[in-house]
């Protein structure tokens, strides 16, 4: 049968498409709660990291190629300008595209435009200041087969994917359970109102709730860059998967973005195998409707209460 | 609002100034122009292909060989004194087929157009082909090598390269005799070009006793504007290597096979990598890095220019006006853009588009590539396939496919 005929190469290869969707959309996910609403713009901040760490590396790394300790140095400083870039945009984006619209109580519609202009004015200005042809971040590690798991050949990139996806979404579920800030943020997406109320700085907690999914977006721009590339046009289908990911999990639930985002990667795959490759975000695409049709609040949704 | 109109207001009065100047010294220069050349009507020589997207390396291969035909001629170093002087215009169809209709129709609306250099892709050329046919403007392509554009009756169509009716059967009979291969995996970019040539592939390697498997890939978001997924090769190349096919042909561009080369690499693919004149690009080798790329071959009907002076001459002269080295297609879009003026040059001072239509199926001229002389269908006459590899980072041209296929 096709699910077992290479079933372990494309579940590897599924969970590694599926930490980076889980990254993103949990930018999408945590705005979601605070606002109930979609930042279309997210797919833009996702590649303002991948362009951030491309520029930071290629200043330092250039055509040498670093091995050892380096590297594991080298993937940190990737992560960390792909995170500072997102961060930049998402919290530029927040200022420019939504905070004026909240403050004259603009109806939805308005938000999800702006955010889609937001999004074509990011990405245009970027092929146009950084070119049309893909760029490649310099490798910061040396790729190839780190070792073999039931017969499926474990890449050092996946590798290096899924440790830096699982410790960031790790941290982020323990700052949103645990700290000040975190309580802020659910505060605010359980009820607005009574939060400010109590003392709550709601537009703090909304500015940093953008910053947060900036950090993660652009560090997932970063991890998508080194296998793939970037570009002015990556954002378009990955981010797209990602907010497919976070519906599918119930938009709003940190866990459940994760869940999605693991889901939507290893369906996918494994319908490459099934059906054939070009059926595969008809395969994605048909299974999150189905989920929907039965569970419309997604996987592990639940209703999070009134927006800011 | 107010404030803001206030403002505007002093460098709005400012800007009308300064249009009303230029536009009086426009004028004036204009005049004085056409006092001094009065006999000496302009023509125009459009380009249309990609010039920015995914695909705008190609694009601009083609267009500096246009323009610099085109200065040349007007300087009377290819032709000697023309009746007439030419002007360039560059059309962006992002290599699209949505796109190439609207640039053809400005190009048609604009009544100094003559010709048109291009356009560079297949699905664009078939889109906007209809237009360019109801106004008799002459299209010459310097690389759309789909089939059936030569079978639609567009008496104005031209191209000088041969199409994957001679690319697809020459490659799949290189990976059989060559190659040695006793199957092959064929993956295709769904563009109206790649869908073709895969075509043409597949039979002929069906002919051979080839074994074909065949998947269809989209073009990713990267890539000329695709709708496919960038993550979708490493599933695919998985896939491959399973079915232990020791040959993968790839129809579609540089940019999506790199993609798919360092999918196959990480999948432990150990076979051979084919493309087309689409993925003849050193941005291949960059983008999937050298050892990943070397061993690729690439086919192409177009062939690297050889060491004559007049090859040497119009590298050095593209450098100088591109910033960058000949590459593909550059050669070819500068014989096509030669072959128009050559044209226009028997004609005389009185171009129109029909007698540039009709002249063209007549012309006979020696360009740097071949000598271009076109079938009744627009077909260049007689051309070869020449084959490709890329070794140590660079991309070599191997030979003639026919040569190399009869000294296996």
């Amino acid at each position: 049968m096709c699910f077992t005929t290479n079933f372990w190469p494309f579940l590897v290869q599924g969970l590694a498409d599926g930490f980076l969707y889980a990254l993103i959309a949990l930018g999408y996910t945590l705005v979601y709660g605070v606002l109930q609403l979609i930042n279309f713009a997210h797919s833009e901040v996702f590649m303002s990291g991948g362009f951030a760490s491309y520029f930071v590396l290629e200043a330092l790394i250039g055509t040498s190629q670093p091995h050892g300790m380096a590297s594991v140095g080298y993937v940190a400083i990737g992560i960390g300008a792909g995170a500072f870039g997102g961060a930049l945009v998402a919290f530029l984006l927040e200022r420019v595209a939504y905070r004026p619209l909240r403050r004259r109580n603009a109806p939805r519609l308005a938000f999800l435009i702006s955010a889609i202009g937001g999004s074509y004015f990011i990405y245009n200005l970027a092929g146009k200041e950084f070119g049309r042809n893909a760029l490649e971040i310099p490798a910061p590690f040396l790729n190839g087969p780190a070792f073999t798991l039931f017969g499926a050949t474990i890449q050092t990139d996946y590798v290096v994917v899924a440790i830096c996806a699982i410790a960031m979404l790790i941290i982020v579920d323990r700052v949103v359970a645990m700290t000040r800030l975190g309580k802020g943020i659910r505060a605010v997406a359980q009820d607005a109102e009574t939060a400010s109320l109590m003392g709550v700085n709601i537009n703090r907690v909304i500015s940093q709730t953008f910053v947060i999914g900036g950090l993660l977006g652009g560090a997932a721009g970063f991890l998508f860059g080194l296998n793939f590339g970037v570009a002015y046009t990556m954002g378009f289908t990955p981010a797209l998967k990602a907010f497919t990911a976070a519906v599918l999990g119930g938009i709003g639930n940190i866990r459940g973005a994760v869940l999605g985002g693991l889901l939507l990667g290893v369906i996918e795959n494994l319908s490459v195998t099934c059906i054939g490759a070009n059926w595969r975000d008809v395969v994605a695409f048909g299974i999150l409707v189905a989920v929907l049709l039965v569970r419309p609040t997604g996987i592990l949704g639940e209703r999070l209460g009134r927006s800011a | 609002m107010r404030p803001a109109t206030k403002r505007l207001g002093l460098p709005a009065a400012a800007a009308v100034l300064a249009l009303a100047t230029f536009g009086g010294a426009a004028t004036a220069a204009t005049a004085h122009g056409v006092s001094a050349h009065a006999a000496k009507p302009t023509y125009t020589i459009a380009y249309e292909g990609p010039l920015s997207g995914g695909n705008a390396q190609l694009g601009l291969n083609m267009e500096y060989s246009v323009k610099l035909a085109i200065d040349q001629a007007n300087a009377g170093k290819t032709f000697g004194a023309l009746p007439f002087k030419l002007r360039f215009q560059a059309a962006d169809d992002q290599g699209s087929s949505t796109q190439s209709p609207t640039t053809a129709q400005s190009l048609i609306d604009n009544k100094s157009v003559v010709a048109v250099v291009g356009p560079a892709f297949s699905g664009a050329t078939k889109a906007a082909e209809p237009l360019y046919h109801a106004a008799h403007l002459a299209t010459v392509s310097p690389s759309a090598t789909a089939p059936a554009l030569a079978t639609q009756h567009w008496n104005n169509f031209f191209r000088v390269v041969a199409d994957d009716n001679a690319q697809g059967p020459a490659d799949a009979e290189f990976a059989a005799k060559v190659l040695k291969a006793k199957s092959v995996y064929t993956v295709d970019d769904a563009s109206a070009y790649a869908v073709g040539l895969v075509g043409a592939f597949d039979t002929k390697a069906k002919q051979l006793h080839m074994k074909v498997i065949h998947q269809e890939a989209p073009g990713t978001t990267q890539c000329q504007a695709g709708t496919g997924n960038v993550q979708q090769y490493g599933a695919l190349s998985t896939q491959i290597v399973s079915s232990k096919a020791p040959v993968v042909f790839y129809a579609g561009y540089y940019c999506d096979l790199a993609l798919f080369a360092k999918g196959l690499y990480a999948a432990g693919f150990h076979g051979k990598i084919m493309s087309d004149d689409g993925s003849l690009d050193p941005h291949y080798v960059s983008q999937a890095g050298a050892s990943v790329a070397d061993g690729s071959y690439l086919s192409c009907p177009c062939t690297n220019l050889g060491n004559t002076p007049q090859d040497k001459a119009f590298a050095t002269g593209f450098k100088k006006m591109a910033g960058f080295p000949i590459g593909t297609y550059s050669a070819e879009s500068y014989d096509a853009t030669n072959t128009i003026i050559a044209t226009m040059k028997k004609i005389g001072a009185k171009v129109t588009r029909p007698a540039l239509v009709a002249g063209l199926h007549k012309i006979i001229y020696n360009g740097l590539t071949k000598t271009v002389h076109f079938q009744k269908d627009g077909n260049i006459a007689g051309s070869t396939e020449y084959i490709y590899e890329v070794k140590g980072g660079k991309i070599v041209e191997l030979g003639m496919a026919s040569q190399l296929i009869a000294k296996a």
